[in-house]
């Protein structure tokens, strides 16, 4: 093991030309939002550090973050993403099987001790000693304990591995238990989001994988680069709502006329995310595009806020006690009152939400 | 006799461990486990029942539309509605592209990978099939990787984001296309066609339609079915694995004037009508409390304890208390389909292959039709109220067979909600009567060499259930 291996030994042994390693570094750049100067710093890292392993483990889940990631917009940053991390250990995506791969992972983990990390997909259930979830005879936290004593960083992906996601839902029946509460000793970052967004997940591991360090973290673990915006201000159907032009039912025409949906249960105005802005499916579209609201699935406890399609009455958080309804009533007779608000909202930029408002239960307007 | 676990499996959706007794080199008996349990039932009840369409999805990230849309037709069977026929061509073209998807990921990323193992070298396909499947690197994986992120622009379009869609709702679907999106969605369906015609069949769709029997089939050999059908017929992958031989069907895609395939169970040549009622809930071998039960009475509550006599967390769901086998193969053998009712004669592992190739490509065509069908200036929704009570079943095939939706309102609640998903039939424990499921079925007999631990038999007998663990207890 003399022989150190840059990320650029690996891109090239996968047969990938110097050309397209320039590109993948502008592509970097451009994707985590840092200026041209970036270019030959990340180049230069990657010719010179050695690679950075990745172990990708999954517990109590549905695979959908797998699913998320797989579909990567840039083939490019995809391509090479998805073959470094397969170099180590994947279970959904990786050749082996059965007892070669139970043997992949302890030969990944030995070889690489405190240099590798640990990606978390799911989570641990602990009732019941664990048994809900078992992989190879033992339950899934042992497996994640044991693997993360090593890791030098733990990514969380999506709302299970970062919050509990539904499974965690009231009763909870199998205590399904976000990774932080079981691993302590480690950095952990948060990417949640049920999936998370697939080009939120390769910008986190690029630039973990690229600059060797956690990127700026909101108060709640969440790379800031990503979940720093709120869905609701980066909306396009933004203007509706500062107009107070709702949806009343899913049928009605104001649906067709892609009115705001705040009043059918949208969580845009409490969601700190990217999908109003990098978007789903390539860059094609997002759940509010499509008529439906946001449900939140980026913001912990989205699962048990009462029913997805109760409205968010309250959003006191921003310093304008108003609710839709005001603020339409007031759009209608104040020009520029709209404008106002906006304002104010947008000068806010992390996630605050959380025990200021709250979800009723009622549907009068 | 000595036993094996087989377990972890990779590749496949979720955890499964498998426990084989072999005996003289072969599998004598099979019990498949189910390691992982949520209980998405228990949360459910409850809950506003609208809220079934946002966590039932969440159950798997593959089949999440499936999900999605038996909870909106349960939903709808409660409230006494129906969709309009616009929105149900809506809801069948994002159901469809995620089973056309299910089927690429099944055949290229978890089903195909297993014959770039050394332990076939020298076979005079192997080769080819190194360069095209090995594991994350073939040259046919990034191609289908490439077009099936392509297709998925359809879910984008129509429903915002996948997995875990929110736009299908119990009285139609919450976007209406616009003409534009429509022409895109159109040329999105060309795309993949080139895809299929490329890579998968090597040839045009409506020839690989054409074939008829097993002899037909036999003879093609172009695009990536065809190395697929010289390294089955070589290795007799035909005669391996072969299950209950009793397939069910709930019928795919409703539409307005019925479902596009037919509902029925098919026995040994016979077809029969299918009864819902028949459906029973068997769990004397699962670690579950309670006694066998039809889905509308049937309730989930784990046994803490996981007695002796259980050994998975699945339930083993009967119809007429005897077990069914569901999937590509099964719909397209009850739905008449001649290739299909030909290799049904087979049964085993590649009749599996072969039913979900025949489905790719229907499938495909049936797409086009649809969109083609699709008019912006019709309905997508009607209306639709949570009835005070009331109960509702939601049928509904997903890629991976029959899954079905049963619900309870009471007071306008979530009083209970029973879910069968496909690999839940395919992957039964044993029931009351100790009859083995349909893959501990198809198990016995597989070859094992002594100190294999790994058998490749097993693996290929397993993976061409396409098993969805996560589904299958949920």
């Amino acid at each position: 093991m003399s022989q150190i291996e840059t990320f650029y030994d690996v891109m090239r042994r996968q047969g990938i030309t110097r050309r397209s390693f320039m590109k993948y570094c502008s592509l970097t750049a451009a994707a985590l939002g840092l200026g041209p100067s970036f270019v030959p710093k990340i180049a230069h890292a990657m010719e010179t550090k050695p690679r950075t392993p990745v172990i990708w483990i999954n517990g109590l889940e549905c695979t959908c973050c797998s699913e998320s990631f797989i579909r990567g917009a840039h083939p490019l940053a995809k391509d090479v993403v998805l073959s470094m991390i397969s170099l180590d250990y994947s279970h959904v995506l990786m050749a082996a099987a059965g007892e070669a791969a139970e043997a992949a992972l302890e030969e990944a983990i030995e070889k690489y001790k405190g240099n590798y990390i640990l990606a978390v997909e799911g989570n641990p259930p602990l009732n019941e000693d664990g048994m809900f979830c078992i992989n190879a005879g033992k339950p899934f936290v042992e497996q994640l304990r044991h693997v993360a004593k090593d890791a030098k960083a733990i990514i969380s992906w999506g709302a299970c591995a970062s919050y509990g996601c539904v499974q965690a839902a009231k009763p909870n029946p199998t205590q399904a238990t976000p990774v932080h509460k079981v691993i302590k000793d480690k950095p952990i970052i948060k990417v949640p989001g049920c999936p998370p967004i697939a080009e939120v997940m390769t910008g986190v591991i690029t630039y973990m994988l690229t600059f060797d360090r956690l990127p700026e973290l909101d108060r709640q673990g969440r790379p800031a680069m990503f979940y720093g915006q709120r869905i609701h201000d980066k909306c396009y159907r933004r203007p509706h709502f500062d107009a107070g032009q709702f949806v009343e039912h899913w049928d009605d025409e104001n649906a067709r006329k892609g009115y705001c949906l705040y009043k059918v249960g949208c969580k845009g105005p409490t969601t700190y995310n990217a999908c109003s802005t990098v978007r789903w499916n390539e860059g094609t579209s997002f759940p509010i595009q499509s008529g439906h609201g946001c449900i939140g699935c980026s913001e912990d406890g989205f699962w048990d806020q009462g029913s997805f399609y109760n409205r968010v009455t309250d959003l006191t958080q921003f310093g304008v006690e108003a609710n839709a309804d005001q603020v339409g009533m007031a759009a209608a007779g104040v020009v520029g009152g709209g404008i106002a608000l906006h304002a104010a909202v947008s000068a806010l930029k992390s996630a605050q939400k959380k025990s200021q408002d709250h979800v009723s239960e009622n549907e009068e307007a | 006799m000595t036993q094996l676990v087989v377990g972890p499996f990779n590749r496949v959706e979720g955890d499964l461990e498998v426990r084989l007794d072999v005996q003289d080199g072969a599998v004598e008996a099979a019990y498949a486990n189910s390691p992982l349990f949520r209980g998405f039932e228990k949360m459910l009840a409850g809950a506003d029942p609208r809220d079934a369409l946002t966590i039932t999805p969440r159950i798997c990230g593959i089949c999440s539309i499936s999900q999605s849309v038996a909870a909106a037709l349960a939903l709808a069977d409660a409230a006494k509605v129906e969709m309009p026929q616009q929105a149900k061509l809506a809801a069948a073209v994002l159901h469809g592209v995620e089973n056309l998807a299910d089927h690429i990921t099944h055949f290229y990323l978890f089903f195909m990978p297993d014959f770039a193992r050394p332990a076939y070298e020298g076979h005079d396909w192997y080769d080819e099939v190194v360069t095209r499947f090995t594991a994350t690197r073939g040259t046919s994986q990034k191609a289908a990787l490439d077009a099936r992120a392509r297709l998925f622009h359809i879910t984008g379009v129509l429903g915002g984001k996948w997995p875990h869609t929110l736009a299908i709702q119990p009285a139609g679907v919450t976007r209406a296309p616009t003409a534009a999106e429509r022409v895109r969605m159109l040329s999105t369906l060309k795309g993949f066609r080139r895809f299929l015609e490329a890579h998968l069949f090597g040839a045009p769709l409506e020839d690989f339609l054409a074939l008829e029997s097993r002899a037909d089939l036999a003879t093609w050999r172009t695009g990536d079915a065809g190395l697929f059908l010289r390294a089955a017929q070589e290795l007799g992958l035909d005669g391996l694995g072969v299950g209950p031989r009793r397939y069910l069907s709930y019928g795919a895609y409703p539409m307005a004037s019925g479902r596009t395939t037919r509902a029925g169970l098919w026995v040994d040549g016979q077809m029969g009508a299918f009864d819902p009622t028949s459906i029973v809930e068997h769990v004397s071998r699962s670690w579950m409390t309670g006694a066998a039960a039809h889905p509308f009475e049937g309730y989930t509550d784990p046994d803490e304890d996981m007695s002796e006599t259980g050994y998975s967390w699945c339930k083993a769901p009967r119809l007429d208390g005897l077990t069914a086998e569901v999937g590509a193969l099964a719909r397209g053998i009850v739905d008449g389909h001649p290739l299909a009712l030909s290799v049904a004669a087979d049964g085993g592992v590649a009749a599996r292959i072969a039913g979900r190739l025949l489905e790719i490509a229907r499938t495909q065509i049936w797409l086009e039709e649809w969109v083609t069908a699709l008019d912006p200036a019709q309905r997508f929704m009607g209306e639709f109220e949570v009835p005070k009570d009331g109960r509702g079943a939601g049928l509904v095939e997903a890629a991976r067979g029959s899954l079905g939706h049963w619900l309870t309102i009471e007071d306008g609640r979530i009083a209970n909600y029973q879910i069968i998903a496909p690999t839940t039939w395919n992957f039964s424990p044993r029931d009351e009567n100790d009859a083995p499921g349909p893959l501990e079925a198809a198990l016995v007999g597989a070859p094992v060499a002594a100190c294999d631990k790994t058998p490749l038999s097993v693996q290929h007998i397993v993976r061409s259930f396409d098993p969805c663990m996560v589904c299958t207890v949920h």
